[in-house]
C-alpha cells in the first residue's frame, strides 16, 4: 500500500517511523522544536528532539559524541552550505574515527541538509556541493530524487552505522509521489533506472534526474529512447548499473547542477572512461551548472543552470544528429 | 567522596612513572625511527592525567588531542597496546591505524583522541549528552590545551553545556604555550577560567604539577557532575618539558633550569610529599618508578614482535557494516 | 527612552538628520514588504526587514566618519539608506535588475557598496564578524584613524567565529565597534533557549568579559542613546584603546523573513513568530507600543525640536522618494545573462 505525500513530508514521515522504532534516534537543530505543540516534541520529548543555537561544529560534533556513546543523531542543517561553518567534524572528524580507531567505533550519525536553492537565494544558500562530501572516505551521500526514496534513503541513512550526509534538493520540496506505508528502505549503492531506452544513457541526480526524464520525453518525439539512471546514493555509487546501461547505449550524457569540476558528473565520466571505454561510440558529454557563483537575477540564474534544452543538444550532439558547437 | 591516603597516592605515583618512562622510551624510539609520524610527548604533564583518569570509570567517556598517550594510559590502555600503535603494528590500541595522534579505547571509555586542536570538545559534550539521555550518572571528560580555548567551537560548546546543564568536566591543560606561541599572543586573558567567565558554571584553577590538589579539585567536580551540578571547567597550571613535538628546536622559549624544575616536576613533588606524609617509603616509591620501567620494556618488546597489520584493514575499516 | 540630555545636546539639524533616516529606512522596507502583493514574483529568495531597528541602525551610522567602514548581516538594507547609498540602486537590487547595487548578482542578502565604506554582508550567520576584524586589521595596519562598525544579530554570538573574532580584536587592540542588534529572536528561536546567558536573565553583553573588553547593554529603540554608546565606544576604538561589545535590545516588528518556498508558490511575508508559532500576541502588540520610529517623532514634537507640519511634511518627501525607488526598480532591465560569469575572478 502506499499513499501520496510531498517529498519534504516523507523524509520526515521517515524519521518519525525511525524514532518510533529506535529509541536511540535523536533528532535536533537550529529553529526546530521551539513550542510545545510541534508534532516531533509531542510524540517524542524534549530529551531526543532538540533546538540547538546556531552553532554548527558544535551541533555536529555532539552528534559524533552521542553517536560514540550509542545514539543515532539527526542533526537538521537546513542547507548544505552551513555545514561548511563546520567541515572539520563533517570532513575530519565523523568519518574519521572509525578507521583510525581500528575498527573500535563507529559514528552512526545523519547530516541532513538541503541543496540547490537556485530560486533567488543567490550566491551562498544555492550551491550543490555534493561532490565535496562524496570524495570523503567514511562518509556516505544519500540525493534522493523522488518521494518515495526520500522516506527510504532517510530510513537507511538512520539505519546505516556510519556518518551520512543526506542531500535533499530544495526544489524538490513540494513535488508530491507516491510513498509506501510502513516500514520502506531503499539501500543504498542501488541506482534506479528511471526510463528505459536504447540509443542513450543520461545519468542525473536529485533535482536533474527531472530534467532528464523531461528531455527524454522530448527525444522520444524524435525517434530516441533514452534511458535515464538515478544512482541515489553518490557514495557509494552503482557504477555497475551505469556501466551496463552505457554498454547497452553507448552514448553518455551526464546532467549535474554542480559547477563542472566539483560535480559528481566529473567522477562518474571518468570512471565510465576507465571501465566503459569500449562501449562508448561517442565521447561523453557532460551537462553542468557553469563555472559561477550563483546569481540572484532570475535569467542569470537560470543562465548558469543545466536544464531541458540542454540536455536535448547534449544528446543531440552525442548522437551525432546535432552539430557539433564549441 | 574517597579521603586521598598511601593508596591513591602509590598509584597516581605508579600511573605516572608509567606516563613518564614510557614517553621517554617513545621519544628515544622515534629517534631512532622505530616510531612514526608526529609525537608530542607529555613529560611534566603527567600529574593532570593521573589525578583525573584514576577517578573514572570505564563507562565515563574521555577525550583527548594531540598530545594523549598519557591520558590513555591513565584511563587504563595497556602500555603493550598504546606501545604497538606507536609502532604501526597490528596488536595496538587501534590496529596501527591511528598511531600517536588518535589513540582510542572504547573499552576503557577513552573515546578518542582528535588531531585538531579542540575538535574533540564539542564530541565530548555529546557524550555528556548520551549519558543524560540514558539516566545515568556517568560523565564526560575532556582534556585539551589553553590553545584551543581560542577555538570559537570551545566556546559554542560551553554555552550549550551550560544551557542544558550536561555532565561535562571540561578539563585544561594550561602550559603557557599554544603548539609555538605562548598565551600572551593568542588571548589577553591570562587564566583560562576566566574566559568562561560570563556563563555560570563552576570553574576553579590549581596548580596541575600538584597532583593532590589536581585530584581533589577534579574529585569535587567529579562527584557534582555525577549528581546533576555539570558543567565544570577545571584550568590546571602546568609545564611540558619537551617541545611541542619530538624534534621540535624549541627556539620560541627558555628552558627552566633543573634546580627549578625538580622543584615542580609532578613526580617528585608527590614522592617527597609522600614519604613526608608517610604514605609510602623512599624504597615504595622506587619500586613503583622500577615496576614501571619494566612494563615499558615489555611493552617495547611486544611491540617489536608484534606483525604489521595486513594492507587490506585500511580499506575494511572506513564504513561500519549497517 | 529616557536620554534628555542627548537631545539638548546634538543640534536640531543633527536630530532631524536622524529621524529623517530612521523614516527612509521604514517607508523603504515598507515598499519591499508590499511589493511582495503589489508584484508578486518581483522579488525573489529570501528577504529579511529591519523594521523596529531603525533606532539602533541610524544611531549606530551617524557616529560614523567619511572614511570608517561597516559590515553588516544579511538584514541590510536600512546600513546603506542611512549611509546615502542610493535607495533606487538598492531597490533595484531587490528587484534583481541590471541597475542594482551589485547589478542584481547579489539581491536582497548581499548589499554592498564600497564607496560608501560598506564592504559586503554574508548569508551565513555570524561569518561577517571575522570579515569585519579583518577589515579592522586593515585600518589599524592603515593607520589613518579609520574605524569599522560591524553589526550582527543575537544568534550570531554562539557561532565560534564571534569569540574567535573578539579574542583577536581585543587580543590586537583593534578598531572595531561590535554592535550586537538583539531583537529577541532567531527566526523563530527564543534567545533564552539558545542562549546560556539569556537562559540565565543575564544580558548578552556579559559575554564581552571573556575577552576582557568593555560590554554594554542598551536600549536600540532609542536612537540618541545608541548614538552615545556607540560613539563612546568609536572614539575608544579610533583612540587605539581597543573594541567595545554593544548589545543593543529592540524588538523585529516583523517576521523573520519572507516565507521559505519553492518557485511557483507565492512568497509573503507571514506574521511575527510570537503570533505564528509562540502563540503570544500581547508580546507582539506591547513591542509594537515600543515602536521607534513614532516613538522618536513624538519626542521630537514634544521637544519642540520639529512641528507637527514639520515632521508630516519630512513623512511625505521620504515617501515620494520610496515610492520612486520602486518605480525605478521595476522599470530597470534585467541584466544580461552574461553578466553571471563576469565577477567569478577578478
Amino acid at each position: 500500500m502506499a499513499h501520496e505525500l510531498p517529498y519534504i513530508a516523507a523524509i520526515l514521515e521517515a524519521i518519525q517511523l525511525e524514532m518510533e522504532r529506535d529509541e536511540s534516534v535523536l533528532y535536533f537543530g537550529q529553529n526546530m522544536a521551539t513550542t510545545e505543540n510541534e508534532p516531533f516534541v509531542d510524540a517524542f520529548g524534549r530529551d531526543r528532539v532538540r533546538v540547538t543555537p546556531i552553532s554548527e561544529t558544535a551541533e555536529i560534533g555532539i552528534a559524533v559524541g552521542a553517536a560514540l556513546a550509542g545514539f543515532r543523531p539527526v542533526v537538521e542543517l537546513y542547507m548544505a552550505e552551513f555545514m561548511l561553518v563546520a567541515m572539520d567534524q563533517v570532513v575530519n572528524e565523523a568519518p574519521r574515527f572509525r578507521g583510525m580507531s581500528g575498527g573500535q567505533v563507529k559514528v552512526p550519525i545523519v547530516l541532513k541538509a538541503g541543496y540547490g536553492f537556485t530560486a533567488g537565494w543567490a550566491g551562498q544558500h544555492t550551491g550543490t556541493l555534493n561532490a565535496l562530501f562524496m570524495g570523503v572516505p567514511g562518509l556516505k551521500v544519500a540525493v534522493p530524487s523522488t518521494a518515495a526514496d526520500a522516506k527510504g534513503l532517510m530510513a537507511t541513512a538512520i539505519r546505516d552505522d556510519n556518518p551520512v550526509v543526506y542531500l535533499h534538493h530544495y526544489l524538490l520540496t513540494l513535488e508530491h509521489g507516491e510513498v509506501p506505508d510502513g516500514e520502506h528502505l531503499v539501500p543504498f549503492g542501488e541506482a534506479a533506472v528511471r526510463r528505459e531506452g536504447s540509443d542513450v544513457t543520461i545519468v542525473g541526480t536529485g533535482w536533474t534526474v527531472d530534467r532528464a526524464l523531461g528531455a527524454a520525453e522530448r527525444l522520444a518525439g524524435e525517434g530516441i529512447q533514452a534511458e535515464v539512471v538515478d544512482p541515489r546514493t553518490i557514495a557509494p555509487l552503482d557504477l555497475q548499473t551505469i556501466l551496463e546501461s552505457v554498454d547497452k547505449t553507448g552514448h553518455l550524457v551526464l546532467v549535474d547542477q554542480a559547477t563542472r569540476h566539483a560535480s559528481v558528473s566529473t567522477v562518474i565520466a571518468g570512471e565510465v572512461a576507465e571501465h566503459g571505454f569500449g562501449s562508448l561510440k561517442a565521447p561523453i558529454v557532460q551537462v553542468t551548472g557553469l563555472d559561477a557563483t550563483i546569481p540572484y537575477s532570475e535569467p542569470l540564474e537560470a543562465y548558469v543552470l543545466p536544464d531541458e534544452d540542454k540536455v536535448v543538444a547534449a544528446v543531440q550532439r552525442v548522437l551525432g544528429t546535432a552539430p557539433v558547437t564549441a | 567522596m574517597t579521603v586521598f591516603g598511601g593508596e591513591q597516592a602509590t598509584s597516581l605515583l605508579a600511573t605516572m612513572w608509567r606516563i613518564r618512562l614510557f614517553e621517554e622510551r617513545v621519544g628515544q624510539l622515534a629517534r631512532g625511527g622505530e616510531i612514526d609520524g608526529l609525537i608530542h610527548l607529555s613529560t611534566g604533564q603527567e600529574g593532570v592525567a593521573a589525578a583525573v583518569c584514576s577517578q573514572l570509570r570505564d563507562d565515563d567517556h574521555v577525550y583527548s588531542g594531540h598530545r594523549a598517550h598519557g591520558h590513555a594510559i591513565a584511563k587504563g590502555a595497556p602500555l603493550r597496546a598504546v606501545m604497538a600503535e606507536l609502532m604501526g603494528r597490528d596488536s595496538g590500541l587501534c590496529r596501527g591505524l591511528g598511531g600517536s595522534m588518535h589513540l582510542v579505547d572504547a573499552e576503557r571509555g577513552f573515546m578518542g583522541a582528535t588531531g585538531v586542536v579542540g575538535g574533540n570538545v564539542p564530541i565530548a559534550l555529546g557524550s555528556a549528552l548520551a549519558a543524560r539521555l540514558r539516566g545515568v550518572d556517568s560523565v564526560a571528560v575532556v582534556f585539551f590545551g589553553d590553545g584551543a580555548v581560542q577555538a570559537g567551537h570551545f566556546n559554542e560548546t560551553v554555552n550549550l553545556a551550560t544551557l542544558w546543564r550536561l555532565p561535562l568536566v571540561l578539563v585544561c591543560e594550561n602550559n603557557g604555550f599554544a603548539e609555538f606561541t605562548p598565551r600572551s599572543a593568542h588571548t589577553v586573558v591570562e587564566r583560562v577560567s576566566d574566559v568562561v567567565a560570563p556563563y555560570g558554571l563552576g570553574r576553579l584553577t590549581v596548580d596541575g604539577n600538584d597532583v593532590v590538589a589536581t585530584w581533589d579539585a577534579f574529585g569535587g567536580f567529579l562527584q557534582s557532575a555525577r549528581g546533576g551540578g555539570g558543567p565544570f571547567l577545571l584550568e590546571c597550571l602546568t609545564h611540558r618539558v619537551r617541545g611541542h613535538y619530538e624534534g621540535d628546536p624549541g627556539r620560541y622559549r627558555e628552558a627552566m633550569d633543573d634546580g627549578e624544575w625538580r622543584e615542580k616536576d609532578p613526580i617528585l613533588r608527590l614522592e617527597r610529599h609522600g614519604v613526608a606524609e608517610r604514605w609510602f617509603t623512599e624504597d615504595d616509591a622506587r619500586a613503583v618508578a622500577a615496576a614501571a620501567a619494566e612494563d615499558v620494556e615489555e611493552a617495547v618488546r611486544f611491540g617489536r614482535e608484534s606483525a604489521f597489520p595486513p594492507p587490506e584493514i585500511v580499506e575494511a575499516m572506513v564504513y561500519a557494516d549497517a | 527612552m529616557s536620554s534628555p540630555q542627548g537631545v539638548e545636546k546634538l543640534e536640531r539639524e543633527h536630530l532631524v538628520w536622524i529621524f529623517r533616516q530612521m523614516l527612509r529606512i521604514r517607508e523603504f522596507e515598507e515598499r519591499v514588504k508590499r511589493t511582495f502583493e503589489d508584484h508578486p514574483g518581483v522579488i525573489r529568495g529570501h528577504t529579511h526587514l529591519a523594521d523596529g531597528a531603525e533606532a539602533s541602525i541610524v544611531g549606530s551610522i551617524a557616529t560614523l566618519g567619511p572614511d570608517d567602514q561597516f559590515f553588516t548581516t544579511y538584514r541590510c538594507h536600512g546600513y546603506p539608506i542611512a549611509r546615502g547609498t542610493d535607495p533606487q540602486a538598492i531597490m533595484a537590487e531587490i528587484y534583481g535588475r541590471r541597475d542594482g547595487l551589485c547589478k542584481g548578482l547579489g539581491g536582497s542578502m548581499h548589499l554592498t557598496d564600497v564607496s560608501n565604506g560598506f564592504l559586503g554582508t554574508s548569508g551565513i550567520v555570524g561569518a561577517g564578524i571575522p570579515h569585519a576584524t579583518g577589515a579592522a586589521w586593515a585600518a589599524q595596519i592603515r593607520g589613518k584613524g579609520q574605524v569599522v562598525l560591524c553589526f550582527f544579530g543575537d544568534g550570531a554570538s554562539k557561532q565560534g567565529a564571534f569569540f574567535e573574532s573578539l579574542n583577536i580584536a581585543s587580543l590586537w587592540k583593534l578598531p572595531i565597534v561590535f554592535v550586537m542588534e538583539n531583537n529577541g529572536y532567531n527566526v523563530h528561536t527564543r534567545t533564552e533557549q539558545e542562549d546560556a546567558n539569556r537562559a540565565a536573565g543575564e544580558d548578552l553583553s556579559v559575554k564581552a568579559k571573556a575577552f576582557s573588553m568593555p560590554g554594554v547593554t542598551i536600549d536600540g529603540r532609542d536612537p540618541l542613546e545608541v548614538y552615545e554608546s556607540v560613539r563612546t565606544a568609536v572614539a575608544r576604538a579610533r583612540s587605539g584603546e581597543g573594541p567595545t561589545l554593544v548589545e543593543s535590545q529592540m524588538y523585529r516588528l516583523s517576521a523573520h523573513g519572507n516565507i521559505i518556498a519553492p518557485p511557483g508558490v507565492p512568497l509573503h511575508f507571514p506574521e511575527h513568530e510570537a503570533v505564528e508559532k509562540f502563540g503570544a500576541p500581547e508580546e507582539y502588540e506591547a513591542a509594537k507600543q515600543g515602536d521607534p520610529v513614532p516613538a522618536f517623532r513624538g519626542r521630537l514634537v514634544a521637544d519642540g525640536v520639529c512641528s507637527g507640519e514639520e515632521a508630516d511634511a519630512i513623512a511625505q518627501e521620504v515617501r515620494e522618494e520610496m515610492q520612486a525607488a520602486v518605480g525605478f526598480g521595476l522599470e530597470s532591465p534585467f541584466p544580461e545573462v552574461e553578466t553571471a560569469l563576469e565577477y567569478v575572478y577578478a
